[in-house]
């Protein structure tokens, strides 16, 4: 699903990535550590294509990324569900409206995606609170939000970035146990988390990340 | 959990929508929500439309004026008629003769024929001076043809071409027309027409500046919702329309106000100018802006702020990337 070959990548001199490989297989579920500054956002965003690799080959879904141009971005961001540490939510939509905005972005009419968004609400258990605020949510609810935004598209893959980083140890689990349930029907899954002690409970394999060097189970080419 | 309160729906049961009626439907979504967030803040948004309202009706009145006037210049032009006076010995059918050829003239809208003997018979009336002309016995004054020349032929040159060629007509001793003048009103109506086309287009680079800034800043208080729709895929097609749609509702409302402020100076000035040309027995009344003139302002009022926001959409945009 996420194959790096010999990627690079260097702010000005500062080396992000270095030679980074490894092979996140379709259906497969992943974390990724290390200790802030180690990479982690970088080889996140170089998939998302918020940034562009110094060298190397970034391949997600079969496709090379550096074949995309720049219009073709926003299709490819379409195909992966994001979960942000922060949960970006937009504070002046309600939570129907954040969940409904992949959606709407994609062209679903009315009648189908509220659908899909209840059933997205429902799936991270906060269908009643639709028609609020998420400025009156509680953070823990406000990431499961974030989640039900990131997976109402039904993408192949899900990217969460340092998703339980302000919850605590209930919640966290909580959270995790809701990416487990969409790994188990089929979704590809990366987790960018420093939370050692969760992540060593859970039974996924662990790529970390060191100074821009990759090392772990996934480390080599394929597995 | 509460799905079973909600029974799963049927996907297939909805038909798939043609790639036009969604691009419709979508567009009808954006117009409403950007309509909706003008009244967001109201006062703001007026404010700018009055800016931009008045950057247009500067323009748009001088242009109406400028119109009107031309039009009164061909008024005064369409009167303005030659005088050619005969040789004394021409007789009453050479006089007609000539004035039929002349009419005969592509450049030659009129001609009228005035007898010596009705020039002194009007002469004598309009003058008072009945009992000396009387005395005379011979008739000092010439015939007279009055030739109107066609509106396309009233050029300075094409007038001194035909003053030329009338004079070396035998008949012709002397031909009279007042140059000065008409070289002055075409002057003047030529330099006005400059001064309005040079302000009209200060000014709508003024209404591109400002729909442009206003759009900016609009995109700078929405860079939040802006990122978070990039990084979950919205194209920029996407993201410039609710821009592009509040620069048109700016230029939609700029237009009215402007129709607003112009019919209102047309009723100001209505009276005073309509005394002034009838103390020149013109005809001529100020008119507000008809049909044809209000579509254009719409137009025109429209398109620049639709122009206006999309060359600031598309560069803002680009530097708002998420991180």
């Amino acid at each position: 699903m996420i194959e790096f070959q010999q990627v690079s990548k260097s702010y000005h001199d500062k080396h992000a990535l270095v030679s980074a490989n490894f092979h996140l297989q379709r259906g497969d579920m992943a974390f990724l550590t290390g200790h802030s500054g180690a990479g982690k956002s970088t080889l996140l965003k170089l998939i998302m294509l918020m940034e562009r690799p110094t060298s190397g080959k970034v391949i997600v879904d079969r496709q090379d990324l550096s074949q995309l141009s720049r219009t073709q971005v926003p299709a490819h961001r379409r195909k992966i569900g994001l979960v942000f540490q922060n949960h970006q939510l937009l504070l002046d939509y309600s939570v129907f409206d954040n969940v409904a905005l992949p959606l709407k972005i994609s062209g679903y009419n009315e009648r189908d995606s509220s659908r899909r968004v209840r059933a997205a609400l429902d799936k991270v258990g906060l269908l009643d609170k639709e028609k609020l605020s998420p400025s009156v949510l509680s953070s823990g609810e406000q990431q499961r939000i974030g989640i039900a935004r990131a997976i109402v598209n039904k993408p192949k893959l899900i990217l969460a970035d340092e998703p339980t980083g302000n919850l605590d140890p209930a919640l966290s689990a909580e959270v995790m146990r809701l990416f487990q349930q969409f790994n188990q029907v089929g979704v590809s899954v990366l987790i960018a988390s420093h939370d050692l002690n969760l992540i060593q409970r859970l039974p996924h394999p662990v790529i970390q990340l060191n100074q821009g060097q990759l090392s772990g189970p996934f480390a080599m080419a394929g597995h | 959990m509460a799905a079973t309160k909600h029974p799963p729906h049927n996907a297939s049961r909805t038909k798939p929508e043609s790639a036009g009626k969604r691009l419709l439907r979508e567009h009808k979504e954006v117009a409403v929500r950007s309509w909706r967030r003008l009244w967001l803040s109201p006062l703001a948004n007026l404010l700018t439309w009055l800016t931009l309202a008045i950057a247009i009706t500067l323009p748009a009145s001088l242009l109406l004026l400028l119109s009107q006037a031309q039009h009164l210049g061909q008024q005064l032009n369409q009167e303005h008629q030659m005088s050619v006076f005969l040789v004394p010995h021409a007789t009453l059918e050479q006089g007609q003769l000539l004035s039929q050829e002349i009419l005969a003239r592509p450049d030659i809208a009129n001609v009228t024929y005035i007898s010596a003997a009705q020039a002194l018979a009007s002469f004598k009336t309009n003058s008072g001076l009945a009992d000396i002309l009387g005395s005379l016995t011979d008739n000092p004054l010439p015939a007279t043809l009055l030739i109107a020349p066609e509106n396309t032929a009233q050029t300075p040159q094409a007038m001194s071409q035909l003053t030329q060629q009338l004079r070396q007509l035998t008949l012709v001793d002397q031909v009279l027309v007042n140059m000065a003048w008409l070289d002055r009103l075409h002057a003047i109506l030529a330099a006005s027409q400059r001064v309005t086309y040079s302000l009209a287009f200060l000014l709508a680079l003024g209404v591109l500046l400002v729909v442009g800034n206003t759009v900016r800043l609009q995109i700078e208080s929405r860079k939040q919702e802006i990122l978070v729709i990039k990084l979950v895929g919205g194209t920029d097609a996407y993201l410039r329309r609710p821009f592009l749609y509040a620069g048109f509702w700016a230029g939609l409302f700029a237009a009215l106000l402007a129709w607003i402020i112009i019919q209102l100076g047309v009723s100001y000035l209505h009276e005073p100018l309509l005394q002034l040309a009838q103390s020149y027995q013109s005809p001529w009344q100020l008119q507000g802006l008809g049909w044809v003139g209000s579509l254009m302002l719409l137009a025109t009022s429209c398109s620049l702020s639709l122009l206006g926001a999309s060359l600031a959409v598309g560069r803002q945009l680009r530097l708002i990337e998420p991180q």
